[in-house]
């Protein structure tokens, strides 16, 4: 381990101020920013640094100085310098001038030829594309919608949503980013869309599932009732005799596909009446067949 | 990879004011936006340079800005001259390759 005060070139009895001179003057010369690819300065550094840092703190300097601790005691840690981002980042970033060079430009060889190349690209390097998030309506997503997105940094943007849409699609705006550093094309705005889930239409794929309740006269009876869909109200035929679970197809009144619709898919709920009644439980309790039949017969084993 | 305000300012050891004039003076460029600005790790490298700068090293104002000019210079050099030696390097490579076929061409 070196002495603090020889990396510093400076007397034991030096005053806090001739340490802060030294130190600079080495730092001017040694900094890794100041010194890009020169590995051996980042080493030298290091060590004025920890010099430094131990002898610029009063009580750390009068430890030292009486031997309760050592020069290792104070190393910096290593720090991440810009020189290893400026060296990785890609063309056309924010911090690139490459103006040093602009007259070697004008000639006419393969380094001129290269420069141009590279002067163009960075030029016309796209704008950052912005990410938004974006909720709508079940409804909405199936038969497609304009919304107006609120940006956080103010203004607006109208989002033409297609039919069909799906939960976790994203739209790309062109152009509704960002705008390029250059002269390049901005950036374009990706909306993330996610679709409320509705009260009783659930989707699969392009076909719209629904649970339809109907009355215990409808489902043995036969009947003709008004069953919702994401375009309004059709009439339904129940055929005679349906149970719980029968499921009617409605040919294309699901979500709008390339080439036509999905299929609406309504699944029979049978439903006694809400309150208790005598008329009826007088009927089943004389309905001799009704004790018949098990509808648990599958169950068997 | 992206830092917020917050955590730029937590990071850097900078005060929201002197973050808003290393801005102004375009020492720091983040991406995103004005009210909302997005820091990378770089910037962050670069704010702890402004910062050796100016601490330790003892410069001041107009001096950073001269020296992060200059810097960005050099950076943009080293680039060029990398890019030129890869570019030199590859050609080498194909005319190597290219000379020792004609030999086996020759001696066939």
């Amino acid at each position: 381990m070196k002495d603090p005060y020889e990396i510093l070139g400076i007397e034991r009895t030096a005053s806090p101020k001739d340490i802060q001179k030294a130190y600079r003057r080495l730092a001017k010369k040694l900094h890794p920013d100041l010194n890009p690819g020169n590995k051996g300065s980042e080493e030298r550094f290091k060590e004025v640094a920890g010099a430094y840092d131990l002898l610029s703190d009063p009580d750390k300097r009068q430890r030292f100085d009486s031997g309760e601790i050592d020069a290792s005691g104070a190393e910096r840690p290593r720090q991440q310098y810009y020189k290893d981002f400026a060296a990785e980042a890609a063309a056309g970033h924010p911090y690139e001038n490459r103006s040093g060079f602009a007259d070697f430009a004008q000639a006419d060889d393969i380094f001129a030829e290269l420069l141009r190349r590279q002067a163009r690209e960075s030029r016309r390097a796209r704008g950052a594309d912005l990410h938004y998030r974006l909720s709508i309506e079940f409804l909405d997503a199936v038969n497609g919608t304009t919304k107006r997105l609120t940006l956080p940094e103010g203004g607006s943007l109208d989002v033409t949503i297609p039919h069909g849409i799906q939960e976790g699609q994203v739209l790309r705006l062109r152009g509704k980013g960002a705008p390029s550093i250059g002269e390049g094309e901005a950036g374009d705005a990706l909306v993330e869309i996610s679709v409320n889930p509705h009260r009783f239409f659930a989707r699969h794929g392009d076909d719209i599932h629904i649970d339809l309740p109907v009355t215990i006269a409808e489902a043995v009876l036969g009947a003709r009732i008004e069953a919702p869909t994401p375009t309004g109200s059709v009439i339904l035929t129940v055929p005679k005799g349906s149970n719980t679970g029968t499921v009617l197809r409605l040919k294309g009144k699901g979500v709008p596909r390339r080439g036509g619709h999905g299929d609406e898919l309504v699944k029979l709920k049978v439903m006694l009446p809400s309150e208790p009644n005598p008329e009826l439980e007088t009927f089943l309790t004389n309905w001799a067949t009704g004790t018949s039949y098990d509808p648990r017969r599958d169950m068997q084993s | 990879m992206i830092i917020s305000k917050l955590d730029f300012l937590d990071r850097a050891q900078l005060d929201r004011e002197t973050l808003e004039v290393w801005i102004e003076e375009e020492w720091l460029v983040p991406s995103g936006t004005a009210t909302e600005p997005a820091f990378s790790e770089a910037d962050l490298a670069r704010a702890k340079l402004i910062r050796d700068l100016r601490q330790d090293l003892g410069i001041n104002d107009e001096g950073v800005g001269v020296i992060l000019n200059l810097l960005d210079q050099v950076h943009g050099l080293r680039k060029a001259l990398a890019d030129m030696l890869q570019f030199v390097r590859e050609r080498s490579v194909q005319s190597d390759a290219g000379s020792s076929m004609g030999q086996r061409q020759d001696r066939e």
